[in-house]
């Protein structure tokens, strides 16, 4: 199966990238002001995510990685050649595999899930999507 | 953008047309490609392991920890008060952590206020150290107050009432508190411990104990309210039902 453009996947994976930096960037000033999230329709589930130890990796907010990943992707979207297929295609793989941990986290030990983090573990899901056609589809192509 | 990708579409066909050594170049490719995809896993494996060691292996062994969250959403927390900083009425719960009758009191009895009275703003709780059941309470206290300076003091209470042991089991040790604390929600534990074990800490377990005797009070949970209503801080004993409780705080307002 033919890959699409090339131009085309970069131009979605700004716009993923650009999206998650915005989702990433509302959790970690929610969390930061001392608050936490807001649900849609009143939901508490992303207080107690929020409130869960494992919202903190070594003392650094889990969005802040987020925010720090979603930028590393949009350099890599808006780079040209072989360096940024592979950086793009290795970050997004980063942020797939935690994302899905996270994800289970919520499920399986916090029993609680987090609109936001959910929309942020999609984002991953589709930027590691994007930038693995992206890389199975031209990395070697540059002259 | 469609024009655009249009070109960058056809140009990419004729650099493969043009190029006979595209494949080789793909093939060369490959080995940085994988080593790429190697390391990106190895991160992942890396921040699981960091996560789950942070977390002491999950805190599934902990009783209770998903309810207390559960049951302490949207309610605001300040120090070891619950509830609004503006509510009208105050109540000071003392209480041991180690007593089974405060643990029964705080399953059974205070679930109901707080979704009626603290929950809507009316009545903040502010839990207070009364250490009379041995030498362990005053490093539970302590625990608890510590947890309270990160927003999780009343996350700590509950979740320890819910896994208390049995009296002069020593089952209070520094593993058990931090398993409590991260079961908490405690954002930073290394910030905890060291303020858990400070003099400034310490001493506030034995101020809110003197406090309780000067009270009155020889028992724990014994309670104290403020508001409107009152006089001043007035002793109220140990309502003994919620709905008593709840009467008192309407009174006091």
């Amino acid at each position: 199966m033919k890959a699409p453009a090339e131009g085309t996947l970069r131009g979605i994976s700004t716009f993923l990238a650009t999206f998650g930096i915005g989702v990433a960037t509302y959790i970690a000033i929610a969390d930061s002001g001392g608050g936490t999230p807001v649900c849609i329709a009143g939901a508490h589930g992303c207080q107690t995510v929020a409130e869960s130890s494992y919202s903190h990796l070594l003392g650094i907010d889990v969005a802040g990685f987020g925010i720090a990943g979603y930028v590393l992707l949009l350099a890599c979207a808006l780079l040209r050649g072989d360096s940024a297929r592979m950086a793009g295609f290795a970050l997004s793989l980063v942020g797939f595999g935690f994302s899905l941990y996270l994800t289970y986290l919520e499920l399986f030990t916090i029993d609680a899930i987090c609109q936001w983090c959910v929309a942020s573990a999609g984002l991953m899901t589709l930027l590691f999507a994007t930038n693995a056609t992206r890389m199975l589809g031209y990395v070697g192509t540059d002259r | 953008m469609s024009g655009r990708s249009g070109r960058e579409a056809r140009r990419e066909q004729r650099l493969r047309e043009e190029e006979p050594g595209g494949a080789d170049r793909r093939q060369k490719l490959i080995k940085p490609a994988s080593a790429a995809a190697f390391l990106a896993l190895a991160i992942v494996a890396v921040l699981i392991v960091v996560s789950q060691s942070q977390n002491g292996g999950g805190d599934t062994e902990l009783e209770g920890v998903a309810e207390v969250r559960e049951a302490l959403a949207g309610v605001p927390q300040n120090g070891m008060a619950l509830g609004k900083p503006s509510a009208k009425v105050t109540v000071l719960e003392f209480a041991d952590l180690q007593c089974p009758v405060c643990k029964g009191y705080s399953e059974e009895v205070l679930p109901q206020a707080i979704e009626h009275r603290v929950r809507s703003g009316e009545a903040k709780i502010d839990f207070r150290n009364f250490t009379i059941i041995g030498p362990e309470s005053t490093p539970a206290g302590a625990a608890a107050i510590a947890a309270g300076e990160q927003g999780r003091g009343w996350n700590f209470v509950e979740l320890f009432y819910r896994n208390q042991g049995t009296e002069g089991t020593d089952y209070v040790s520094d593993q058990f508190l931090t398993a409590i604390a991260r079961g908490a929600g405690v954002p930073d534990i290394d910030r905890w411990n060291g303020d858990r074990k400070s003099g400034r800490v310490l001493r506030e377990v034995a101020a809110s104990t003197a406090q309780a005797k000067s009270l009155g009070f020889t028992g724990t949970p014994s309670f104290a309210l403020e508001g409107p209503g009152t006089a001043g801080l007035e002793a109220l004993g140990t309502p003994n039902s919620a709905g008593a409780l709840e009467s008192a705080i309407s009174s006091a307002g």
